[in-house]
């Protein structure tokens, strides 16, 4: 089964994510930040990192970037929102290494097609 | 036991009428539908008209299914979207609710691919949802909401006094916020307006300002300086000025000089002292600036402050030798203003003082020329830098 990481701080978006993954069989493991959710990524082997740019803590930026460093090939998604700082953030995770992004207010198809797509595309 | 939609009608209507903040009242709504009808989850999305999307603005339930605020949206494009702005829910569901087992029947019905292609989008926005229901908020024919609502928690079907419930409550919804839109409009547009009006005052003020050449700026100046002084009196005073005061001392500021427009520019730039004609001439503008905007009667207090803004404390100004509390508020201080801008400002014939040096001379005309107050909030703020 494919593997996905959903890190999040906010609560409410870390449970309704990984519901609505599990129910597509993903297997999913959620982090609630920067911290968590590297050590995880010790632990386990993921086939998907779905990463919010917007924490408390450690950013997502930081996150990817100390993501990449460890394992060149991680494959990660960056989530975030439409403010002007964000997009900046933006910018800066492409060059590290990100496969993509969604911007937050999402569409649920898109968030689905584009988890699936890379999920897919792993598998192959 | 059998719910009375009826009387939660009724409650829901009696709230409305009290909350006008269309967000809490969604809000109300929302955590009503939840507990009344026992729904896995509830959501509401929200037509935002700067980029043409839906976005899910409240939604209540359980962990997992309840879909964070500002998580999700729907755009134009979207099937049920389309869908509802195509007003297909009139052709199909006469009553106003989309119900997916319903609408999963139709599709079996020959109602040509365009539609059944769209009705499949339908339902797999649904699924991807959740919702088992979804109902439409429109204004007149634009859509400005929608409701989504899970499956009942006990896993029967909704009865149609539930969906006519929701229907009803929709367009309670859509009203609602068509209201808290036009206010805001409407509040937008007396903002816009007022604006409007203090731009073209400032602009007959530079027009003042214009003709006498050594005092570029005086009025921007004794504007800004008479707003800090009433703004520390109230302070001082424990006695907050309403926000009318406050408009009237910034338009008489604005325009205390307007009388100088009848003045010729020989004698406001004339290099040396004006001789006894020449002063009376001047002495007129407060007066003649009074008669300038009397018919404007929305001004009436701003006119106080541009008629006697050259009283003095004892009685000895013009143009009615006004003495103390007699002289409005406002006059007194935009003098007291107007005096020290006038002061720091270089003349023809004469270099302006230091700042230091006119807040000395304004103390010591304190009483007779100034009212006391106002001259030592003057020099409260030059100690502490503030002009």
């Amino acid at each position: 089964m494919a593997k996905l990481l959903i890190v999040d701080d906010e609560q409410d978006v870390r449970e309704f994510a990984a519901n609505f993954f599990r129910k597509r069989k993903i297997e999913v493991l959620t982090a609630a930040g920067g911290e968590e959710a590297l050590s995880i990524l010790e632990k386990e082997k993921v086939d998907l990192v779905l990463l919010d740019i917007k924490m408390a803590g450690i950013d997502g930026c930081e996150t990817l970037r100390r993501i990449k460093e460890k394992d060149k090939s991680a494959k990660v998604i960056m989530v975030t929102g439409r403010k002007p700082e964000e997009e900046g953030s933006f910018d800066r995770c492409r060059q590290l290494g990100a496969l993509d992004y969604i911007h937050k207010p999402l569409e649920l198809d898109e968030l689905e097609r584009i988890v699936l797509n890379q999920l897919f595309q792993n598998k192959k | 036991m059998a719910i009375d939609y009826k009387k939660e009608l009724e409650d829901a209507a009696r709230t409305m009428i009290l909350v006008h903040e269309p967000d809490t009242l969604i809000k109300m709504i929302v955590r009503r539908i939840v507990k009344i009808v026992k729904v896995e989850h509830a959501g509401i999305l929200l037509h935002h008209k700067d980029k043409d999307t839906y976005v899910l603005t409240v939604s209540r339930g359980a962990p997992g299914l309840k879909i964070p605020a500002g998580f999700a949206r729907m755009d134009a494009d979207n099937s049920l979207i389309r869908f509802f702005r195509e007003r297909m829910d009139k052709r199909f569901f006469n009553d106003g609710a989309l119900v997916y087992g319903e609408a999963k029947k139709i599709l079996r019905k020959n109602i040509g691919s365009e539609v059944k292609k769209l009705l499949k989008g339908v339902l797999y926005q649904m699924e991807i949802f959740e919702s088992v229901v979804c109902i439409p908020s429109y204004f007149r024919e634009d859509l400005l909401g929608m409701l989504l609502l899970g499956a009942k928690k006990s896993g029967r079907s909704f009865a149609k006094d539930e969906l006519d419930f929701f229907v009803a409550l929709a367009s309670d919804v859509a009203m609602a916020i068509r209201n808290a839109q036009l206010f805001r409009e409407l509040e937008l547009e007396l903002d816009k307006k007022h604006r409007l009006f203090i731009h073209t005052t400032i602009a007959l003020a530079a027009a003042i300002d214009a003709k006498d050449h050594y005092t570029h700026g005086h009025t921007a100046r004794v504007t800004d300086l008479s707003l800090k002084i009433a703004k520390r009196l109230s302070q001082k005073n424990k006695k907050a000025f309403d926000e009318k005061f406050l408009e009237h001392l910034h338009i008489a500021g604005l325009l205390h000089d307007i009388g100088k427009i009848g003045i010729s520019e020989s004698i406001l730039n004339k290099n040396g002292p004006l001789n006894e004609e020449e002063k009376k001439r001047m002495q007129e503008h407060p007066s003649v600036g009074a008669t300038i905007l009397q018919p404007i009667k929305e001004l009436e207090d701003a006119i106080l402050g541009v008629k006697h803004h050259h009283e003095k404390y004892d009685g000895s100004g013009y143009p009615e030798g006004l003495k103390g509390d007699q002289i409005p508020l406002s006059a007194a201080i935009i003098s007291v203003a107007d005096t020290f801008d006038a002061m720091v400002t270089d003349r023809p014939y004469r270099n302006g003082l230091s700042k230091k040096e006119a807040v000395q001379e304004i103390q010591s005309s304190s009483g007779r020329q100034f009212d006391p107050q106002i001259a030592s909030v003057l020099a409260e703020l030059f100690q502490e830098n503030k002009i």
